[in-house]
């Protein structure tokens, strides 16, 4: 178990210089949308700082079992993929295909998981039109779920080019960037799943 | 970062053949530049024909619009009444701004000078560039379709603050069409925007250091960087305010806020202007770096402190986020807070004074050339320096007590962002025409457009500013129904005046751009005796731009330099041409290293 | 001819294209303010001109350009030197004069509250009319002796007038150009803006902010009365207001504290 960890530190990959590219690429594009959720989440802070109770005493309370549930799932999903491009990394391309496809399926259950705790939280009476409290969390939530519905769309893209062994050492763009994006709608999922539910 | 293979990491590819890869779907940069460029050219049209209308209602008002009036406001008796006159203002606006200058200043010339003129094949990513295209022309569909809104298009004014543009203040399909227009368009300048960052930071041919580059592309690389970086604010504000109008969210509307807490229309003003503010300096970084290049390309002169200048644009660009607060002065804001930012907003000036000292310095002892791009440049130069100067006045929170929301501020931002950058627009089409169609316009033609340009905008805009400064306020469908502006009918009027001939002299730049498209004098490779790297292929380029990558030795300002004049008998060398050590036909030549 | 009347009358207060008439007491710091930067704005810009047109003039083609990259110590050391010389005197006289005039004048509400006659008026914004509210003879709001107006400010000559503006729907402003007076009027928020009248008469109240179709009709009018006439007009107005207080009407009941919105 110690060498598999110490290898995936150890390890220094021999990119392209096309690779590198495309990479910058992915990174400012991150940046981009860093500062839209950044903006997002900022929005959120005033709303409640201004807010005389939060969550306001007459509408529904927020589960934290469900969505803690699509966490796990969403987190599981990143090591999923990652763990894919390590395997397409250190050459055991038969590994990949499996990896990818529990990336995706765990995605699909945290998409599943989001609306049924949506539709459960409607059924309790939580509207849009209920004030700032349901506007930031089905606001937030449903932007996020959107690029957690992009970010399967590239995972299924992935799961196709995997099947066809299209992966290996020196040929995995592709699944790299969409790693770097997922692991992006991972991290934007703990920070909503903290501010949102927790506190 | 690995060694660079330059030629591998741009392969030639071969040219598409079919009609719709090559001139629908094109992924060359050159293409998707024109595309930008007719779209802009256009929308242009739509925007300034806006315009007229406004100067209209203000010359005569309540009296019928000819053309427009009998085709468009036929339900009015041909005249703009106040709803109608609300989408007036708002639509030019937002065209004027997303629709003209972006697609036009960054679209195109970014699109078609960046890869030129650092030594590069095409674009980073040729197919997110096809794309960045296609996205913005999803937008434009979607402003067409604003103007069919069953209770007129948008109509809350370009800055769109709610709660006026929820719901609330104005409903409608109109309004939310515009709101989405908005939000699709900043998807496509930020695909733009990660295009043109990878692509200055990755493709610069060998040699090209960043102190090496144009300031063209100085000017551009910093507009796609705060793209990147601010749009995606507008984005999450225009998002919101979508879900408010569409979905009956609250994050603008102040609702029951007893006990739920209300939204806050201030917050979209501070989302807004967090944008906004870099967004003007999105709007005139492009034309300060056109602008630097070409006066010292028609100065026979080096670009004066080429560093200061760079870092002047980096400062401002840096600085453009926290000085947004001035345009939210009289929000009731706490005066502390007020302070802060007029400081900042004051300290800003200081890089544009020395880029300002910069060009007067460039110019100082040159031999200057009085071709058309260096008058569009010099005209930007002084409408930028009246523009820059009244904005002194709007940056302190006790001047803008009486000036904010008068045509004072209109006046300032036509001439900072319409004339400026509109003068640098103009400057670079007249400069890379030549590059772009393989032909030479015709230089009569454009000396009088010009003349014609530079005076009626000068006076047009001047009169903006003398009515702010009498009071008038914006936005009033009209204004005499005050006491204080009515005596100011006149000056309006003289001011309209100006816009309608203003607007009459396009007509020559659309003829001598059209007749020269097809009939113009062939240009050559080189025809303004300029060092930058497309000057050294053919007028237009072929589909892969450079045949070898070439490697870059020097600067872009390179004139004036005695040894070149004394070895290859000119005022200018080529910023990848080897200036031999020895006289040839002596010991064995070797090129100089090479000066920064 | 009219053209050139008017451009002859251009900078004189009230006429030509001048800056509307003051009627203010201190309205005079932000015109003066105004003025001072315009002598430097336009000095700059003639210098900036001549520079130009001398340089494309004298250093046109028959002149040789010099070799020059503007990068020499002393070169930099110029540009550096004349930028922070005019940020310091420019922008600084700007900057120091705005925060004095703002923190002494037109923010020191302390002031304005402290002064004994100083009258208070509530102001609720809407599409498209201006209410305004006094506290009437019992010198509190929300009660039955509150003037309520519409459109009609009247107010007394020498003394201290304070405003607190809100909204009730979309964002206005609440703009007296005769008093250099303007604030934003926002629904949630309540902005307090005040001034002292010099003169008599009646002024224009003009709304500021986009407010929808019939921004441009959203007119008001400012009286401003001797200050006895204006204590016997209040006096009046207040008794006749608790005879026609109309407890059925919720509509014209809004009104809220004023201490807990006039923080110091």
């Amino acid at each position: 178990m110690s060498t598999a960890v110490a290898s995936v530190l150890k390890y220094r990959p021999r990119r392209s210089a096309a690779d590198a590219t495309a990479w910058l690429g992915m990174v400012v594009f991150l940046a981009s949308w860093t500062m839209l959720f950044a903006a997002l989440f900022a929005v959120y802070a005033v709303l409640r700082v201004r807010a005389p109770a939060w969550p306001p005493p007459d509408l529904p309370r927020l589960p934290l079992l469900l969505p803690g549930a699509n966490t796990l799932a969403i987190v599981a999903s990143g090591i999923a993929l990652q763990s894919a491009l390590h395997f397409s990394r250190t050459g055991r391309v038969a590994r990949v295909l499996p990896a990818a496809v529990a990336a995706l399926v765990l995605g699909a259950i945290f998409l599943a998981g989001q609306s049924a705790l949506w539709v459960g939280l409607w059924r309790e009476g939580l509207r849009p039109e209920g004030g700032p409290f349901p506007s930031v969390f089905y606001g937030l939530t449903a932007f996020h779920a959107l690029h957690v519905l992009v970010g399967l769309f590239g995972l299924a893209f992935v799961v196709l080019r995997a099947s066809r062994a299209s992966y290996g050492p020196t040929r995995h763009l592709g699944l790299r960037l969409w790693c770097g994006y997922w692991h992006f709608v991972g991290v934007i999922w703990l920070l909503l799943y903290v501010t949102i539910f927790v506190l | 970062m690995p060694t660079m293979d330059y030629e591998e990491l741009q392969p030639i590819h071969p040219e598409p053949t079919s009609f719709w890869r090559k001139y629908v779907f094109s992924l060359d940069h050159k293409m998707i530049a024109r595309q930008f460029l007719w779209a802009g050219l256009l929308f242009l049209l739509v925007g300034g024909t806006l315009a007229m209308m406004i100067r209209w209602q203000w010359a005569f008002p309540g009296r019928p619009v000819p053309v427009i009036g009998p085709l468009f406001l036929s339900d009015q008796g041909g005249t703009i009444g106040p709803a109608t006159y609300m989408t007036v203002f708002t639509m030019h606006g937002l065209i004027m701004i997303f629709f003209a200058i972006t697609p036009i200043l960054i679209g195109a010339f970014g699109n078609y000078c960046i890869p030129l003129m650092i030594g590069a094949r095409d674009m980073a990513f040729p197919t997110l560039n096809m794309l960045s295209f296609w996205t913005f022309a999803v937008s434009l569909v979607l402003v067409i379709c604003s103007f069919f809104g069953q209770l007129g298009a948008a109509g809350a004014g370009w800055t769109t603050y709610p709660p006026l543009s929820t719901n609330i203040g104005t409903p409608g399909s109109g309004q939310t069409f515009m709101v989405a227009a908005i939000f699709v368009t900043g998807v496509s300048t930020i695909m733009g925007g990660i295009n043109y960052v990878t692509t200055v930071i990755r493709h610069r041919a060998p040699g090209m250091t960043y102190m090496r580059m144009p300031l063209t592309v100085w000017g551009l690389w910093l507009t796609a960087v705060l793209n990147v970086l601010f749009v995606p604010v507008l984005g999450s504000a225009a998002l919101l305010l979508f879900l408010d109008r569409v979905f009956g969210t609250q994050f603008f509307i102040a609702g029951a806020a007893a006990v739920r807490g209300g939204g806050d229309p201030i917050l979209f003003q501070h989302l807004f202007w967090i944008f906004g503010h870099p967004e003007v300096y999105i709007l005139i970084l492009p034309a300060w770096g056109i602008v630097s290049d070409i006066l010292s390309f028609f100065s026979r002169k080096p670009a004066n402190w080429y560093r200061g200048s760079v870092y002047a644009m980096c400062a401002v660009t840096i600085l453009s986020a926290v000085v947004y607060g001035h345009h939210m002065f009289m929000t009731g804001m706490n005066p502390l807070l007020g302070q802060g930012f007029m400081l900042l907003t004051l300290i800003i000036s200081i890089p544009a004074e020395i880029l300002f000292l910069n060009w007067l310095r460039t110019i100082w002892q040159g031999s200057i050339r009085t071709d058309p791009p260096m008058l569009f440049a010099l005209g930007m130069v002084f409408v930028f320096g009246m523009g820059g100067l009244t904005g002194l006045y709007l940056g302190a929170t006790a001047t803008d007590i009486y000036l904010h929301d008068t045509m004072f501020v209109v006046g300032h931002f036509h001439l900072t962002m319409a004339a400026a950058s509109f003068m640098g627009s103009l400057a670079a089409i007249y400069f890379w025409f030549p590059k772009m169609f393989g032909r030479r316009m015709n230089e009569s033609l454009s000396k009088v457009h010009f003349w014609w340009t530079v005076v009626f905008m000068t006076l047009l805009f001047t009169g903006q500013l003398i009515a702010g400064y009498a009071g008038q306020n914006r936005r009033l469908a009209d204004p005499y129904e005050y006491n204080f502006i009515r005596h100011l009918l006149p000056l309006n009027r003289y001011t309209s005046y100006s816009a309608f001939i203003l607007m009459a002299g396009q007509f020559v730049f659309v003829w001598n751009f059209i007749h020269s498209m097809f009939a113009g004098a062939r240009a050559e490779m080189n025809p303004w005796q300029v060092g930058t790297l497309e000057w050294t292929i053919p007028s237009p380029p072929p589909h892969h731009n450079y045949d070898v990558i070439p490697t870059v030795l020097r600067g872009p300002h390179e004139f004036a330099d005695p040894l070149v004049r004394e070895r290859l008998g000119r005022d200018w060398i080529g910023q990848a041409e080897p200036l031999l050590e020895q006289t040839p036909g002596t010991s064995a030549p070797t090129a100089a290293a090479g000066r920064a | 001819m009219r053209l050139l009347r008017s451009l002859l009358a251009a900078p004189l207060e009230g006429h030509g294209w001048g800056m509307p008439h003051d009627a203010s007491l201190d309205g005079w710091r932000i015109d003066d303010l105004i003025n001072e930067t315009s002598v430097f704005v336009i000095l700059l810009f003639a210098i900036m001109v001549a520079w130009m047109l001398w340089a494309v003039f004298r250093h046109g083609r028959r002149h040789t350009a010099r070799f020059d990259h503007g990068a020499s110590r002393r070169s930099i050391a110029v540009a550096v030197g004349i930028a922070l010389a005019i940020f310091f005197v420019v922008d600084g006289h700007l900057f120091v004069n705005s925060i004095l005039v703002w923190r002494n004048v037109f923010g020191n509400f302390a002031m304005a509250e402290a002064q004994p006659d100083a009258v208070r008026i509530e102001i609720n914004a809407h599409q498209w009319a201006w209410a305004a509210r006094y506290a009437g003879a019992d010198g509190k709001f929300g009660t039955q002796d509150d003037i309520v107006t519409l459109n009609d400010v009247t107010v007394p000559q020498g003394v201290p007038v304070i405003f607190q503006v809100a909204s009730i729907d979309v964002l206005h402003s609440f703009n007296i150009p005769n008093m250099r007076v303007k604030m934003d009027a926002v629904p949630g928020m309540i902005n307090r803006v005040w001034f002292t009248p010099k003169e008599t008469g009646q002024f224009d109240i003009g709304c500021a902010q986009h407010c929808g179709a019939n921004h441009y009709k959203m007119r008001g009018v400012l009286t401003v009365l001797p200050l006895e006439e204006w204590k016997k007009w209040a006096a009046v107005a207040s008794a006749n207001s608790a005879v026609a207080y109309d407890p059925e009407d919720k509509d014209a009941q809004w009104a809220w504290s004023w201490e807990q919105h006039s923080r110091i």
